[in-house]
C-alpha cells in the first residue's frame, strides 16, 4: 500500500501524531483490505453464476461487479473471437457529474500506443482528456490475450492502487475462466447438436430406405398375385374359350330335351281332356317327361365339371371315362361338322393321377382342331379315331387321329406356340396351353403326319405307380397354375 | 297358357272327328333326337295325324312313307344328310312335301335360308305344341 492513497480526506502524514495517525491509518487500511477481501471473494464466487455458460452473461455480470467495486467511470470490454452471439465490444459508463470522455476518445488514446497488441500495452495509461486526469488500464484476457481485452478507466490521478490493480487482474482471470468454460460448453452444445443432426438425419434416411424397402416389397407381392391370378385366369380362358365355340352345341344339347319335355307335357293334357281320358297315355308321356329332365340335367351337369371355374384337383383318373364323357358332350358338334368317330378305348387302361378337368380340355381340343383340319374336305369321309392303349414305355397314351389338310413340315415346330394359328377365328392358345398342361402331369404331347391324309395327335403320361402319389409327396410333384412354375 | 291348348284342342277335336271318316294323314318326323322322336307322334296322334318318326333322312328316304307323307317334321341339323339337304333331294326327285322344320340352333341364317327353298314354317324347340299344329295346318291347306 502507498502513502497517500486513502483517500480524499487524507492528511499529508507528517501532520498528524505518529501514534494516533499510525493507528488510524492502521483502522482504515484494515477497513479497506477487509472491504478488498470481500470484494475478492465475490469475485472468486463469479463463476457459480457463470454456470449456464452464456458469454454475454459473463461479461454482464463480470462488468456490474467491476463498475461498483472499483468505481470505475468506464469499462470496456472487447471479445477478439465472438462465439455464439456474445457481443464484440460491451461498453458501460458510469454516471459522473462532468464530462467523462468517450470510449471512442479512450480507444483511439490507447490506438495511440501505435500497438495493437494488448499484451504490449502499458498496465496504465495517464491521459488528460478534456480537463481530466484519467487512468487507463488494460487488462488482457486469456492466457495470450487471445479471449480479448478489458479497458477500464476511471478519473482518479491514483487508479488504480495495489488492490484494485489486483482485483482487476482476479477480475480478468475469473472472465478468461467464465469465456472459456463458456466457449468450451459452446462447442459441446454445437457437437452434441450436430450429432444429433447426423443420428437425425440417419435415422431419417434408413426411414426413407426402409419405406422405399416396404414399397418395392408390397409391389413385388401384387406383381406375385398378379401373375397368380394371370396364370389361373389363362387356365380359365383355355377352358372357357372352347365354351364360345360350343355355345351352338350347348344350346343343341339342352333344347333336345327341353323340346321333348313341352311336347310330352302338351301331349299329356290332350290326352286327360279326351272323354275318357286317355290315362296310360298320359302315365307314358308323364314318364318321358321325367326321362327328359334327367337327361337336360345331366348335360348340364356335365358342362358345369368342364368349364367350372375350380382350382386344380389331383386324383386318380380313368381316361377311358373321360374320353367318353368329353366325346359325349362334343358329339352333337362333331356330327354337325360330319365327322365320323371312332373310339378304340382299351380295356384294362391303367389309371393315371391328374387333373381330370384339365386333361379332359386337352381331348376336347384335340377334338376340336380334328375337325377344324377336316372342315373343307369333301372328297373322304371325315374320319376321327380316337385311341387309348398303354404304349411300349408302359405310359397312357391317347391319340386323335384326323383325315385332314395336315400341317406343314415347316411349321411343325411352331404348332404348339403360344397364339400360333392357322384358323381365322382361332386365338392359337389351345395346343401351347395343352402341352403345358400334358407336361405338368409329367407327359408328352406331339403330333405326327399320317400315312394317309390327316394328323395324328398323341400325349403320353407315366401311370399312377410312377407318377404323381395322391397326396403329391412325389419329389417332382405337378405345379399348380398357381404355383411360380 | 290355358286358354291356348283348350281352343287347339278343340279344334284338334274338330279335325279328328272331321278325319274319323276320311283317312288320318300321314306326318312324318326325321329327327336324330330320340327325345323328339318319342314325343312328337304321340301328339300328333293327338291332333288327329297317322304319325311315323325316322331317325335320319336317309332312313326316311329309304322307306315307303315318302309318297304317303303329307307332311314332314324335319330337324335341321344331323349326321349325315341335313335336313336342308334332304329338302333339296326330294325337289330333286320331284317329291316336293310341305316341310315344316324343328332345330335348335339359333343361328339367325337358318331360318330366311330353309324358307327360301320352300319350307312352310321353320320353328325353334322347344315350340309349343299349338305353333306346331298352327305350320301343319298351313302346310296341309296347301294340297
Amino acid at each position: 500500500m502507498r502513502s497517500g492513497d486513502v483517500g480524499p480526506c487524507c492528511l499529508p502524514p507528517l501532520l498528524l501524531p505518529d501514534m494516533e495517525v499510525q493507528s488510524e491509518l492502521a483502522s482504515v487500511g484494515a477497513k479497506h483490505l477487509q472491504r478488498c477481501i470481500n470484494d475478492l471473494v465475490s469475485l472468486l464466487a463469479l463463476p457459480a453464476v457463470w454456470s449456464g455458460g452464456d458469454p454475454s452473461q459473463v461479461l454482464h455480470t463480470l462488468l456490474d461487479a467491476l463498475m461498483r467495486m472499483l468505481r470505475l467511470d468506464l469499462i470496456s470490454v472487447t471479445l477478439t473471437d465472438p462465439v455464439d452471439g456474445a457481443p464484440v465490444e460491451i461498453v458501460r459508463l458510469a454516471e459522473r457529474k462532468g464530462p467523462m470522455p468517450s470510449a471512442h476518445d479512450i480507444c483511439t488514446a490507447l490506438g495511440h500506443c501505435s500497438n495493437n497488441d494488448s499484451r504490449k500495452w502499458p498496465p496504465v495509461l495517464r491521459n488528460l482528456m478534456g480537463e481530466e486526469d484519467v487512468s487507463i488500464v488494460a487488462q488482457p484476457l486469456g492466457l495470450q490475450g487471445e479471449l480479448g481485452v478489458m479497458v477500464v478507466a476511471a478519473a482518479r490521478k491514483d487508479f488504480p492502487q495495489q488492490t484494485e490493480a489486483l482485483l482487476l487482474n482476479v477480475a480478468a482471470n475469473q472472465t478468461s475462466i467464465g469465456l472459456q468454460e463458456a466457449r468450451l460448453l459452446s462447442h459441446q452444445k454445437r457437437v452434441a447438436s450436430e450429432l444429433d443432426q447426423r443420428v437425425a438425419q440417419r435415422t431419417a434416411e434408413l426411414a426413407i430406405a426402409n419405406e422405399e424397402l416396404k414399397r418395392e416389397l408390397a409391389e413385388r407381392k401384387l406383381v406375385e398375385q398378379a401373375l397368380g391370378k394371370a396364370r389361373s385366369d389363362l387356365a380359365h380362358v383355355a377352358r372357357v374359350t372352347s365354351l364360345g365355340v360350343l355355345t351352338a352345341s350347348i344350346a343343341h344339347e339342352l333344347n333336345q330335351p327341353l323340346s321333348g319335355i313341352i311336347t310330352n307335357a302338351g301331349t299329356c293334357l290332350r290326352m286327360l281332356a279326351t272323354d275318357p281320358p286317355n290315362v296310360d297315355g298320359a302315365r307314358e308321356t308323364a314318364r318321358r317327361t321325367i326321362r327328359d329332365g334327367n337327361r337336360a340335367s345331366e348335360v348340364i351337369t356335365r358342362l358345369r365339371a368342364l368349364y367350372g371355374k375350380k382350382d386344380a384337383a389331383i386324383e386318380p383318373v380313368d381316361l377311358n371315362e373321360a374320353t367318353r364323357e368329353v366325346l359325349a358332350l362334343s358329339m352333337s358338334e362333331l356330327q354337325r361338322n360330319r365327322v365320323i368317330v371312332q373310339q378304340q378305348l382299351a380295356d384294362d387302361l391303367p389309371l393315371i393321377t391328374g387333373d381330370r378337368v384339365q386333361l379332359q380340355q386337352v381331348i376336347l381340343n384335340l377334338l376340336r382342331n380334328a375337325s377344324d383340319a377336316m372342315s373343307t374336305v369333301d372328297d373322304r369321309p371325315r374320319d376321327l379315331l380316337i385311341r387309348t392303349e398303354l404304349d411300349e414305355n408302359g405310359q397312357v397314351r391317347l391319340s386323335v387321329a384326323d383325315a385332314g389338310v395336315g400341317f406343314d413340315l415347316h411349321a411343325a415346330d411352331r404348332l404348339f406356340e403360344a397364339f400360333y394359328t392357322t384358323k381365322n377365328e382361332g386365338m392359337g392358345i389351345g395346343l401351347s396351353v395343352s402341352r403345358s398342361v400334358i407336361e405338368r402331369h409329367h407327359g408328352r404331347l406331339w403330333a405326327t403326319p399320317n400315312n394317309g391324309p390327316g394328323v395324328t395327335f398323341s400325349f403320353s403320361i407315366p401311370c399312377e405307380s410312377e407318377g404323381m402319389t395322391r397326396d403329391g409327396t412325389r419329389a417332382s410333384r405337378i405345379p399348380l397354375a398357381s404355383d411360380g412354375a | 297358357m290355358d286358354a291356348a291348348p283348350r281352343a287347339a284342342h278343340s279344334y284338334g277335336m274338330e279335325l279328328r272327328q272331321e278325319r274319323r271318316a276320311a283317312e288320318r294323314p300321314l306326318v312324318s318326323v326325321v329327327d336324330d333326337d330320340e327325345s323328339v322322336r318319342e314325343s312328337l307322334p304321340d301328339l300328333l296322334g293327338e291332333f288327329g295325324f297317322a304319325a311315323r318318326a325316322f331317325s335320319s333322312a336317309e332312313e326316311f328316304l329309304a322307306s315307303d312313307s315318302v309318297d304317303q307323307t303329307r307332311c314332314l317334321i324335319l330337324d335341321v341339323a344331323m349326321p349325315g344328310m341335313s335336313g336342308p339337304d334332304l329338302q333339296r333331294e326330294l325337289k330333286l326327285r320331284r317329291r316336293e312335301l310341305p316341310i315344316v322344320f324343328i332345330t335348335a340352333q339359333r343361328e339367325e341364317t337358318v331360318r330366311p335360308q330353309v324358307l327360301e327353298q320352300g319350307a312352310i314354317e321353320c320353328l325353334f324347340k322347344p315350340f309349343s305344341d299349338t305353333a306346331l299344329l298352327e305350320a301343319i295346318n298351313s302346310a296341309l291347306r296347301l294340297k
